[in-house]
């Protein structure tokens, strides 16, 4: 026997993963975006990581993730948002570790805010730069900015989405394949009504209903409709693994049915559930960007990549609005679909078979 | 006082099993009115070519029968834990139960903990993702109130009972790491891991190759004699059956047609189909058949369930058989000598084989 034999199924699963360039690419990218996501604001941003002023230390940073986290003393020595200067002119003894790109995703860095250097220009003007690496918008704010801070959403939008299409999807399959007769038959119709509602144009029923219309709806709404193809998919392998030997096995040592669906059919039901989560968070991240560019994305001060290319819609002379924020969307959504390919042929034993 | 009386009842008794498959061709009778009785302690081997209904009396017994499968009727009537009773065991451990009507909790408790199961294929019968050492443990966690470390221990136990080359090893090692005879061997362990009353055995060694099959019957012998375990064995093999078996029932059609202990019924086989399997073995007895190298067969194939013919169901490949009386009435299962029940009108008749094989000779 070889090595390979000596792990368990997923740990096997992995090393044959590792041995996919493409698949592994992929995965080493949507890795480097969370950790963008995670990092932005010490990316790209105007308030420093981390600064010492007035004998105390302080993160604003954090301020870019909820207003509230932003220190009080700012507010209250009048910063105005505005830290180079004002840190040197009201405590000449600070200091402060600065983001990567001083460039803010909120507004446009004016004149002289970083001290001998001129503001973001505003209008078309703002074709990518040194300061500028991807231009600005029409109103001088950074592309490389917002895109750095809008990861965060696509990030986000993908995976909480998923994880609640991917939970209601096996749940509801589960249930179904498990103990078919008349269960089967309820969330099968369920499945099959839900499939029946346009997602888009639910989103954007709920979003002209809705007073405050959020990141977190529009998410809670794909994940509600997005469920579907789990389902069917959970629904068919437990049937099949509901027959099997050893289900029935375990049955006979006395295993009730929910340690039986949960410790038995799902591990083994697992592996194939994955593939259409992966490839449901790209879609997601495509549904995200579409709503976005229709103009039902994120309230503002929070930009998403689909924003972007809302932006870009009304000034098509500036290319830059559209291809960068269109390239990193096309990437991620790549990506994933990679990573659901890989997963699948790591996976599954036919296609294994078939690539040897 | 209660293991005296315990031990004068048969561990188990299963009368007259209706088990029928509700299938769109119709009414499917697999299990048609079969009554067996096991003693504590004690191997039955039931018999029987595929497709008689076996092994869906092995499955009625913990209700394993899956759908469009129905118990319809007949009562199984498993007795307390009783003479080797231990500590803890079941709640109602004061009567017997019917386990066709038991509610599917106290059910629950019976499978795995007084009646474990092994089953014919060891390649499929275990979970692939989780190791030998958590199947055997969760087997122990579902009827034991102990640890995960004390089940683990009980694991390593087992496999050192089931007599596992390398057991430390064997216990965070994958289904598919082990060979076929060491699988079924852990599949042994599962079903032994709480001390049941009585083992069902579904055929455990057909998938298995010849030198396996004998150290895995060696096994079962060798724990039964050990531990006091009943143990119901399906097979097909009449030479398993043998080896191992302190009583015998054949199986034909969903109906007993033939049952005694090991020694009378391969020394007086009575029923014709008995005789018939009897004279197939190659090994068949000094038959007068086996000097001409050919195996003697049972003409004819078992009929389907739905086309089971009037009267005795063999009587149709019967060699024996006289009408109009085999087809007039099913004949009941009487005893023809003590603890020797036959399903056949003439099995007075029919003597001792040498007899039986001279009456096959002029047939052919």
């Amino acid at each position: 026997m070889s090595d390979m034999s000596a792990r368990g199924f997923w740990a096997e699963a992995w090393a044959r993963y590792r041995r996919k360039p493409l698949a592994m690419a992929a995965l080493v990218f949507v890795a480097c975006l969370a950790t963008v996501a995670v990092f932005a604001p010490a990316i790209a941003g105007t308030k420093p990581v981390l600064c010492r002023y007035k004998g105390h230390l302080y993160a604003p940073c954090f301020g870019y993730f909820d207003r509230r986290l932003e220190p009080a003393i700012f507010a209250k020595d009048r910063f105005r948002g505005t830290y180079p200067r004002n840190l040197q002119e009201k405590d000449p003894k600070s200091w402060a570790i600065w983001p990567l790109v001083f460039q803010d995703p909120h507004r446009a860095v004016r004149d002289n805010e970083w001290p001998g250097r001129p503001g973001n220009p505003a209008k078309d003007e703002g074709r990518p730069n040194a300061i500028n690496l991807c231009g600005t918008d029409q109103y001088g704010v950074d592309v490389f900015a917002k895109m750095v801070h809008g990861t965060t959403i696509a990030l986000l939008v993908g995976v909480v989405s998923m994880g609640l299409a991917g939970t209601i999807g096996i749940i509801v399959g589960a249930l179904g394949g498990y103990f078919g007769g008349w269960v089967d038959m309820l969330t099968s119709r369920l499945t099959e009504i839900v499939m029946c509602v346009p997602t888009l144009v639910l989103i954007l029923a709920v979003v002209a209903i809705v007073e405050k219309p959020t990141i977190w709806k529009t998410m809670a709404i794909i994940g509600m409709t997005g469920w579907t193809g789990i389902a069917r998919l959970t629904r068919g392998e437990f049937l099949r693994l509901r027959q099997s030997e050893f289900v029935t096995a375990a049955r006979a040592t006395g295993a009730g049915p929910v340690r039986i669906m949960l410790r038995h059919i799902l591990p083994n039901a697992l592996a194939p559930v994955l593939v259409p989560i992966t490839f449901g968070i790209a879609s997601a991240i495509l549904t995200e960007s579409a709503l976005s560019f229709l103009g039902f994305g994120p309230p503002p001060p929070a930009a998403s990549w689909g924003s972007l290319l809302n932006d870009a819609r009304s000034n098509l002379s500036m290319w830059w609005l559209v291809v960068f924020p269109g390239v990193a969307i096309f990437l991620t959504v790549l990506a994933y679909n990679l990573i659901g390919e890989g997963l699948q042929e790591v996976t599954d034993p036919r296609l294994r078979e078939a690539r040897k | 006082m209660t293991a005296a009386f315990g031990s004068s009842m048969p561990l188990l008794e299963i009368d007259n099993l209706v088990t029928t498959f509700h299938t769109p061709g119709g009414r499917v009778p697999a299990v048609d009115g079969v009554s067996l009785s096991i003693e504590r302690g004690r191997t039955l081997g039931l018999v029987g070519e595929s497709g008689c209904g076996k092994s869906v009396t092995a499955m009625s017994i913990l209700r394993l029968v899956a759908a469009p499968g129905v118990i319809e009727a007949g009562r199984i009537i498993l007795s307390p834990a009783g003479g080797l009773s231990r500590a803890g065991g079941l709640s109602r451990a004061g009567g017997s139960v019917d386990l066709v009507t038991l509610p599917e909790s106290q059910l629950q408790e019976v499978r795995g903990g007084r009646i474990g199961m092994i089953f014919q294929e060891p390649m499929t019968s275990l979970n692939p993702v989780l190791t030998i050492g958590d199947q055997i443990a969760e087997a122990v966690l579902l009827h034991r109130k102990v640890s995960r470390e004390a089940a683990r221990a009980r694991s390593l136990e087992m496999l050192k009972l089931v007599r596992m080359a390398d057991p430390e090893r064997r216990l965070d090692e994958y289904p598919h790491q082990l060979s076929g005879g060491m699988r079924q061997r852990v599949v042994i362990a599962m079903a032994l891991a709480c001390e049941p009353d009585l083992i069902i055995a579904d055929e455990p060694t057909t998938a298995l190759d010849v030198t396996i099959q004998a150290q895995i019957l060696d096994l079962l012998a060798d724990l039964r004699r050990r531990l006091g375990t009943a143990i119901l064995l399906i097979t097909h093999d009449l030479g398993v059956v043998a080896e191992t078996c302190d009583d015998v029932a054949v199986m034909y059609a969903g109906r007993i047609v033939e049952q005694a202990t090991t020694a009378e019924l391969f020394a007086r086989p009575r029923h014709p189909y008995t005789i018939g399997l009897l004279a197939a073995r190659p090994e068949g007895g000094g038959h007068g058949s086996r000097a001409a190298g050919r195996l003697q067969t049972i003409p004819g194939m078992v009929p389907a369930p739905q086309h089971f013919p009037a009267g005795c169901r063999f009587h149709p490949r019967c060699a024996f058989a006289r009408q109009p009386d085999c087809s007039a009435a099913m004949p009941e299962l009487r005893e023809v000598a003590p603890g020797h029940l036959v399903r056949c009108l003439y099995a007075e008749s029919l003597g001792p084989p040498h007899c039986i094989d001279d009456l096959y000779q002029e047939i052919a």
